[in-house]
């Protein structure tokens, strides 16, 4: 594997998908470098999550560059838009790139720890025992050692989530990919998936952060993107999206709030 | 009620019985080593696959045991080329005749338990297994199969407890199985009543037992009660 350090975290070129005559995402290009908090804004409907899940394949994009630390999926078209060339080399990429997902996805037949050591475990092939630490090690950092043994079944969605956040950083990602973590959430949880967040942040993790939060997007980011049809109708530092709007649609959605 | 003709038949019973166990752990075994690639057939995006799954499932599942038993064992041997075969020594007999037939009709019905506990995974976990990086083996060893056998194990206990009691068929192919041997047992002592009524408590004693096990398998394996 080439490790190319000055190679952006993650590059993303004119990636398009159509679900059927819907043109959903009309090319998008994002550029994440080390360290850097992308939230992406917007409408439901805009594209938001389908371009997160397309950026580590979980939803085939009908075109465009998807580049990993450097490394390129290697695609070719295929009927239903672009098919992955490697089945192996996906899989890689997709371990480094940690996923969060809505509504917490754990393995409802493993315990909190259990879920974090399958993928070093059986994808990373760590051994037991390191796995283990590592994975006791994440539980401590968000919280929720005293819940190693427990089944998702019993806890949380704010547990739930920082588990799987958990779970995303065992694979020690090369970026994170977060779709609506805290939307899925009782209120009085949003907080403590947002400190853990804000933690991640602050390490100088790379964080790709589909979003409603606008305080996250706004205090946290170090770039916000704001989707309309498919289409990165407005970017930039947060200051200049939220403070200095150019586009009137972006206004518009932020005055809504 | 005779006691002494009941406990008198009870020897012969029992031989009885090992053949039943024989014929349903046979049959259960095969029928989930083909239950499970038929499962996963009748889930596969390939055409050809799920249109032989599916025939293979709407056959078995759609005629009568007897009536396959029968097919096996009276139909094959009309043709010739069966009986020309290498397989000839396996199909002349009754056991394995009826052993493919439980076999093959476990194994559809063993199928459609297996594809529905398969379905009932959460799409989210799946999608979680393959975003980490599995590759779709190590996905459906580690995160489907665990969480399918959970939720089918109940459905596939009773189809194990019916398999008990199909093979009773097995006696109308000379089988002495425990069926067959009371049906010897009622014709040479007159008695139908004390036989079958011993060979019916055998059958209770067996099927007992194993929704017993099959019971305390749920119990140990149910993980999350609280499932959300």
């Amino acid at each position: 594997m080439a490790v190319t350090t000055s190679a952006p975290a993650l590059e993303i070129e004119g990636l398009e998908k159509s679900f059927g005559q819907v043109k959903v995402l009309r090319g998008i290009d994002l550029t994440a470098d080390r360290g850097d908090v992308v939230s992406i804004i917007g409408a439901s409907g805009s594209g938001k999550s389908t371009f997160l899940r397309c950026i580590n394949m979980l939803e085939t994009p009908s075109a465009g560059l998807i580049r990993v630390a450097g490394e390129e999926i290697k695609t070719r078209q295929g009927r239903n838009g672009l098919e992955p060339v490697d089945r192996r080399q996906l899989q890689r990429i997709r371990s480094e790139l940690g996923m969060v997902f809505q509504d917490f996805a754990l393995w409802s037949h493993l315990t909190v720890l259990e879920n974090i050591t399958e993928g070093p475990q059986r994808v990373l092939g760590l051994g037991r025992a390191e796995a283990r630490d590592r994975g006791e090690a994440l539980l401590e950092k968000v919280g929720l050692s005293e819940k190693r043994d427990a089944y998702p079944a019993h806890m949380s969605g704010g547990q739930q989530q920082r588990a799987a956040i958990a779970r995303a950083l065992a694979m020690e990602p090369q970026a994170l990919l977060f779709d609506e973590p805290t939307s899925a959430l009782d209120p009085e949880l949003v907080g403590e998936v947002l400190r853990v967040m804000q933690l991640l942040a602050d390490e100088g993790r790379t964080m790709i952060v589909v979003t409603h939060e606008m305080q996250f997007a706004r205090n946290v980011s170090s770039k916000v993107m704001y989707f309309h049809q498919g289409l990165v109708e407005e970017e930039g530092t947060p200051e200049e999206v939220f403070e200095h709007t150019r586009s009137d649609r972006c206004r518009q959605f932020l005055s809504g709030i | 009620m005779n006691f002494d003709v009941m406990i008198e038949a009870l020897p012969d019973l029992i031989d009885g019985l090992w053949l039943t166990l024989g014929l349903v752990a046979l049959a259960l075994l095969v029928g989930f080593v083909i239950a499970l690639p038929t499962a996963l057939a009748r889930l596969s995006p390939l055409v050809p696959l799920r249109v032989v799954a599916g025939a293979y499932v709407f056959f078995f599942r759609g005629t009568p045991l007897l009536v396959q038993i029968f097919l096996i064992y009276y139909g094959l041997s009309q043709f010739e080329g069966v009986r020309d075969s290498i397989l000839w020594p396996v199909l002349r007999e009754p056991f394995w005749c009826t052993l493919i037939a439980l076999a093959l009709n476990t194994g559809a019905y063993t199928a459609e338990v297996f594809r529905g506990g398969i379905l009932s995974v959460p799409h989210n976990q799946i999608e979680a297994a393959r975003a980490v990086g599995m590759s779709a083996v190590t996905a459906f060893r580690r995160i489907i199969w665990p969480q399918t056998i959970r939720q089918a194990l109940p459905a596939y206990g009773n189809e194990m407890i019916l398999m008990v009691k199909a093979s009773s068929l097995a006696s109308t192919v000379t089988l002495m199985d425990i069926t067959g041997v009371a049906r010897t047992l009622a014709s040479e002592t007159y008695m139908p009543i004390e036989i079958y009524t011993m060979a019916a408590m055998i059958y209770l004693a067996l099927t007992f037992s194993m929704s017993q096990v099959i019971h305390l398998l749920e119990c140990k394996m149910d993980v999350t009660r609280a499932r959300a």
